[in-house]
């Protein structure tokens, strides 16, 4: 039986006295690969803020086992005007790490650079961040997340506003890691094909609607219905699903 | 030769103590640029003002609820009468920053909004508490408001050398945390580092600096010296180091500079120090943009 890593019961989660996800009850496994899916405000980066712990339930309980979680946000929002390195950038991780004195040793800087190593950019270590296309600014904040040594890593519209061979190279990449290095992962977007074909378990949400299971029993054209109020068509051919709009203007 | 000589010998602690201001506001800049609040700088420099004009009113004893406090006869000696106009310059800019770092949680206005309000009021109440103190012309209070890089004496040089070590000092000591959660407080947040806590402190030691350094040279420089040699810093710097140094050499030269020119062609010494710094800016600017 696998190991559960947090557990939500009968939660509620939302802003000031506004609730926008109640009555959760759903856990998360050692090794799980869950995707978390639904229409834009329907909640996806909220939860991730209660899984983080960074935004505290109404209502009900969230229990975490005291594992490690790194955390790659959306691209957009991290835009600097200092020209930091790529390894000043994954070394921001490691901070949290130091205590409140703490200097960076060898180590941490090992360990950064093996984070860049495993995203497969540890040549553009001295590269200014501001200067790095979408794709290579996402697998830095990766190498970010990874540098912590997270047993859980969660990503937030990880392949927003990139071209198609970037997109699907970083979805191979998040794969990858989760095969290999045994993470955990968290994948949040609002494209459905995105996560369909990569993760093991999703998650479908909408304010009245969630849904969390195997993805064989979740991705139904029912489910899908509930969740974005329009018709989709689920195919699977060779393993992978389509997933079509039966939507006609 | 000689007007240099003549700005040493009488002015020794206004060109010191313009190296030191410059410093402190091009360090700050750096922060406030890339953070961009840029016209968190300008509000703060208003909100220290208005400070200062409203410990001219005396409508509050500090005297006599610090001698209660510490249960001390404290006399209104010289220290009280600089210590004053600094306390309420200071307490007001950190009303100013509190208010300010909250107003992420709001969704109703931007943080431009906020910073407008504030300017605008700021200069709105110290005219109202200059109109209703008790000292005599508006016209030199207006000026002792304001700061003057000429007027900077030993006890000023020392206070602004004081200000420069504590407020670099504590960037340097904590700058894993200012990193972060500059660069992506959500992240930060996320890894374990109370970025809602060191957001706060960040811009309670920017208030601070900004603040204590327009009471002794003005808010024009202030303002300017927040903003024109930072903005030099990231036009050429290439590291994040390199942003620093370059900031804070410019904050460094330009002033003393500028004093000399102000001296020799007879012009206010604040707006001369600005106007240099812009031609440096604008000379910096071009060359970057011809060579790129």
């Amino acid at each position: 039986m696998k190991k559960e890593i947090t557990s939500f019961s009968n939660v509620s989660i939302g802003y000031g006295k506004k609730i926008v996800l109640k009555d959760l009850n759903f856990s998360i496994y050692e090794n799980d690969f869950v995707g978390i899916v639904g229409p834009n405000g329907s909640g996806k980066t909220t939860l991730l803020m209660a899984l983080l712990g960074n935004l505290k339930p109404i209502k009900g309980s969230i229990k975490k086992d005291s594992l490690r979680f790194g955390y790659v946000p959306q691209r957009d929002i991290v835009q600097p005007l200092l020209p930091y390195s790529v390894l000043d950038v994954v070394m921001m991780s490691r901070y949290s790490l130091m205590g409140l004195f703490g200097k960076p040793s060898k180590e941490d800087f090992e360990i950064a650079e093996e984070s860049l190593k495993n995203v497969g950019i540890l040549q553009l270590k001295n590269h200014n961040y501001k200067s790095l296309s979408g794709g290579q600014r996402q697998r830095t904040l990766i190498a970010r997340a990874l540098a912590v040594q997270p047993k859980v890593l969660i990503l937030d519209e990880p392949t927003n506003g990139m071209d198609t061979p970037s997109h699907y190279t970083l979805l191979d990449l998040i794969a990858r890691l989760h095969d290999e290095n045994k993470l955990t992962i968290l994948l949040v977007s609002h494209l459905l094909t995105d996560v369909a074909n990569v993760v093991k378990r999703l998650i479908l949400l909408e304010k009245e609607f969630f849904q969390i299971g195997d993805i064989d029993e979740i991705l139904s054209e029912e489910n899908l219905k509930k969740t974005y109020s329009s018709e989709f068509g689920v195919t699977k051919i060779d393993e992978e699903y389509i997933i079509t709009s039966k939507h006609k203007n | 030769m000689d007007a240099i000589n003549q700005l040493i010998e009488f002015f020794p602690y206004a060109i010191m103590g313009s190296i030191i201001a410059g410093v402190i506001c091009a360090f700050l800049g750096v922060f406030v640029v890339s953070q961009r609040v840029v016209f968190l700088g300008a509000s703060l420099t208003q909100v220290s003002i208005a400070g200062v004009a409203f410990s001219f009113l005396h409508l509050i004893n500090l005297e006599g609820f610090l001698s209660s406090l510490f249960g001390v006869e404290i006399t209104h000696d010289s220290f009280f009468h600089n210590f004053e106009p600094a306390f309420f310059s200071l307490l007001f800019a950190v009303i100013c920053v509190l208010i300010f770092s909250q107003s992420y949680r709001q969704k109703y206005l931007t943080q431009d909004g906020i910073l407008g309000i504030i300017f605008v009021v700021a200069i709105a109440i110290r005219i109202m508490f200059i109109q209703k103190s008790p000292m005599a012309e508006v016209s030199e209070i207006e000026a002792i408001l304001k700061g003057d890089i000429l007027f900077i004496g030993k006890t000023q040089l020392y206070t602004l050398a004081g200000i420069a070590a504590i407020t670099i000092f504590l960037f340097i000591i904590f700058y894993k945390q200012f990193r972060f959660v500059t660069f992506d407080p959500e992240s930060a947040r996320a890894h374990g580092i109370n970025s809602r806590l060191w957001i706060i402190i960040f811009y309670l030691i920017v208030g601070m600096g900004i603040s204590l350094t327009t009471r002794f040279v003005g808010d024009v420089f202030v303002f300017s010296y927040l903003i024109i040699p930072s903005s030099i810093g990231i036009l050429i710097g290439k590291k994040v180091y390199h942003v620093f140094l370059f900031s804070v050499l410019v904050g460094a030269v330009i002033p003393p500079i500028s004093l000399y020119l102000a001296f020799k062609l007879d012009f206010s010494s604040g707006p001369t120090a600005v106007v240099t710094s812009f031609i440096l800016f604008i000379i910096i600017y071009v060359v970057k943009k011809i060579r790129s």
